[in-house]
């Protein structure tokens, strides 16, 4: 038995074997994009480690072989499940690649697994514990080299409307995970078009390329070094809302997909969050966090809860805080929208303004905005915009009105019904 | 536990919410809460709800950490403190977990339609009561005024169980609301500012 893979575009395995992280590097290459050299440790080898508690027999070796080969000055060492769990288990960046310290980080890795919060995420969800994860060892690429270099994400389309468009956030002489915390404040990918148009015109190549083989929306993790482009990971956008129901419509027009498949990508539920509102046209954004409950608010800010409860008999407030607790219910209450610092869409002021139904961004850094201004907020995309913006609740309304009529076509029903139930008989025609 | 310190744990709150928290009944809530307001340590806004003023904040301080150091249990609360901070990350990915679920890789609000996924949640909440019980047990033993917290913790769980919803995370005596009331009487006995 072979507990390691080198990752190259003859690593035909699937997820299951490879974990989707992997699978997704293999299919790059196959794609003939750059990647950094890699090897991936089977989700098998894990199982073996979770069932016996020690490394299975011959993984030692095959390791400091494979990492050898790797030729690396620093590795990366990551989980790849065969599912996704998002933010669930342990990353080792810029690992001296000695066999004491790569072995220690895959079982770190593999341990991870087993972290509480892995464990209750798998008992929610209905995941069998027992699946392991597979563990990428990955030569290192550097976007804090020097003023050539910087790391970003990257979707084909724009993952909040849809449109065919690149988008997503860069960071000039950064590492990626300073992207991924929000440490520090990124800037939209167009940035890229025009700072390093080289490195930008085999990003929007790669995302093509990528698109034209899943025939689906790509998200990838991407990191220039030195004017060289990298990328270090993909997968289908999964978009939702308003976004997934433009993105079909707009692959079967091109092409791409058959009606029947787009009626059959869009579920029920992303028909209903089609009308959630969203901000409209361009505005002056100034600054980005977490969406943590979707709709759009305009008010003026309010930075402690007195001044918001002061405030509200004049008009609507924005609550701004660094995070909150039980002193800023008040607040949160008269508030019609909420804005935070800190925290993640698991922080206290994300609980309660989902309980509350107002539109909320969590994680927002250096937010560039003073008390009593107008601004508006997008609880969906996370942005915050100076001024009063327009809200819109049907910006793909064209696209849906094409792919209900479709649906009606798929089902042969055309008596008036809810656009979610005309979408759902469509569903259930085609699938018979 | 005290009205004034009722508030300063769980903010601006109406007489209801005071009294659920002290364990008092309302009329002697509102009785305390005219005395307070007289003595310039509470005040009364618009909607019926009390909240400190500046000198009732100072003068909670002043009681609570008189009470802390009169019972010398300061070490055990900062050491049940540490429990508790083991437990919060887990209480909010479970209320977050109420609220979204993802659905093929994507999160979407859980709607409750799938009685299956709500149980599995609702089960973990209860093994996170009854990890939260020994922390509060610890409390309470040091200083009985904890001692509150786990039956409205519990009693919240079971009006969820009953069939109120609304009691995980969404109303002012949600499990969410008196877990968040919890951690902030821990900070405030023990002085650690947010």
């Amino acid at each position: 038995m072979s507990w390691i893979r080198t990752i190259d575009a003859a690593t035909v395995e699937g997820p299951e074997v490879l974990g989707a992280k992997a699978h997704g590097l293999a299919l790059m290459h196959r794609l003939g994009l750059p990647v950094p050299p890699a090897v991936v440790v089977v989700v098998e080898a894990c199982r073996e480690y979770l069932r016996g508690g020690k490394f299975p027999d011959g993984l030692r070796d095959e390791l400091a072989d494979a990492v050898a080969g790797l030729g690396a000055r620093r590795v990366s060492v990551r989980s790849g499940a065969a599912v996704s769990m998002p933010g669930m288990m342990d990353t080792i960046l810029a690992l001296e690649p000695t066999e004491e310290a790569v072995e220690a980080a895959v079982a770190a890795v593999f341990d991870s697994w087993n972290a509480p919060r892995a464990r209750t995420y798998r008992d929610l969800n209905a995941l069998p514990h027992d699946l392991g994860t597979a563990v990428i060892v990955q030569a290192m690429v550097f976007g804090d080299r020097d003023d050539r270099s910087g790391t970003g994400i990257a979707f084909s389309r724009d993952p909040n409307t849809g449109a065919p468009e690149p988008y997503g956030d860069v960071l000039f002489g950064h590492q990626g995970e300073d992207v991924v915390s929000g440490r520090t404040r990124t800037l939209p990918l167009q940035a890229l078009a025009e700072r390093k148009p080289g490195v930008w015109d085999g990003l929007v190549a790669a995302l093509h390329r990528i698109e034209d083989h899943y025939r689906d929306a790509c998200y990838t993790e991407f990191t220039f070094e030195s004017g060289e482009l990298w990328l270090l990971q993909t997968r289908p956008g999964r978009f939702t809302g308003a976004a997934a129901v433009r993105l079909a419509v707009d692959l079967a027009e091109e092409g791409a997909i058959t009606r029947h498949e787009a009626l059959l990508r869009v579920s029920p539920g992303h028909v209903k969050l089609a009308r959630t509102p969203r901000i409209a046209g361009d505005h002056e954004v100034i600054g980005r966090g977490i969406g943590a409950c979707p709709g759009v608010a305009s008010g003026r800010i309010a930075t402690t809860v007195e001044e918001a409860i002061r405030m509200a008999p004049d008009g609507p407030v924005i609550l701004m805080r660094p995070e909150t607790s039980p002193h800023d219910m008040s607040g949160l209450a008269v508030a019609a929208g909420i804005v935070t610092e800190r925290g993640g869409p698991a922080s206290h002021a994300a609980v309660v303004a989902r309980a509350m139904g107002k539109p909320a961004v969590v994680g927002v850094t250096g937010l560039d905005a003073a008390q009593g201004e107008l601004v508006t907020i997008d609880g969906t995309s996370g942005v915050v915009v100076r001024g009063l913006a327009p809200a819109v609740a049907d910006a793909a309304a064209d696209h849906l009105e094409r792919l209900l009529a479709w649906a009606d076509d798929a089902s042969g029903d055309r008596t008036p019904r809810g656009e979610a139930e005309r979408l759902a008989a469509a569903r259930e025609a085609l699938r018979r | 536990m005290s009205v004034l310190h009722a508030i300063r744990c769980g903010g601006y709150s109406g007489v209801d919410r005071i009294a659920a928290a002290t364990g008092l009944d309302p009329a002697a809530v509102e009785s305390e809460l005219i005395d307070l307001g007289v003595a310039g340590l509470v005040t009364r806004i618009e909607g019926g709800v009390w909240g400190l003023t500046d000198a009732g904040r100072a003068a909670d301080a002043e009681n609570t950490a008189a009470e802390l150091d009169a019972a010398g249990a300061r070490p055990a609360v900062a050491a049940a403190y540490e429990r508790f901070l083991v437990l919060n990350p887990e209480l909010l990915d479970l209320c977050t977990a109420w609220q979204l679920r993802p659905v093929d890789g994507v999160v979407r609000v859980n709607d409750h339609d799938d009685l299956a996924y709500d149980t599995r949640v609702l089960d973990r909440f209860a093994d996170l009561d009854a990890r939260a019980a020994g922390v509060c047990a610890a409390l309470a033993a040091a200083l009985p005024r904890f001692g509150r917290y786990p039956i409205r913790l519990s009693g919240a769980l079971k009006r969820v169980a009953a069939g109120d919803l609304e009691y995980l995370a969404d109303d002012t005596g949600s499990y969410h609301a008196i877990w968040a009331e919890l951690h902030e009487d821990q900070l405030a006995t023990l002085g650690i500012p947010r």
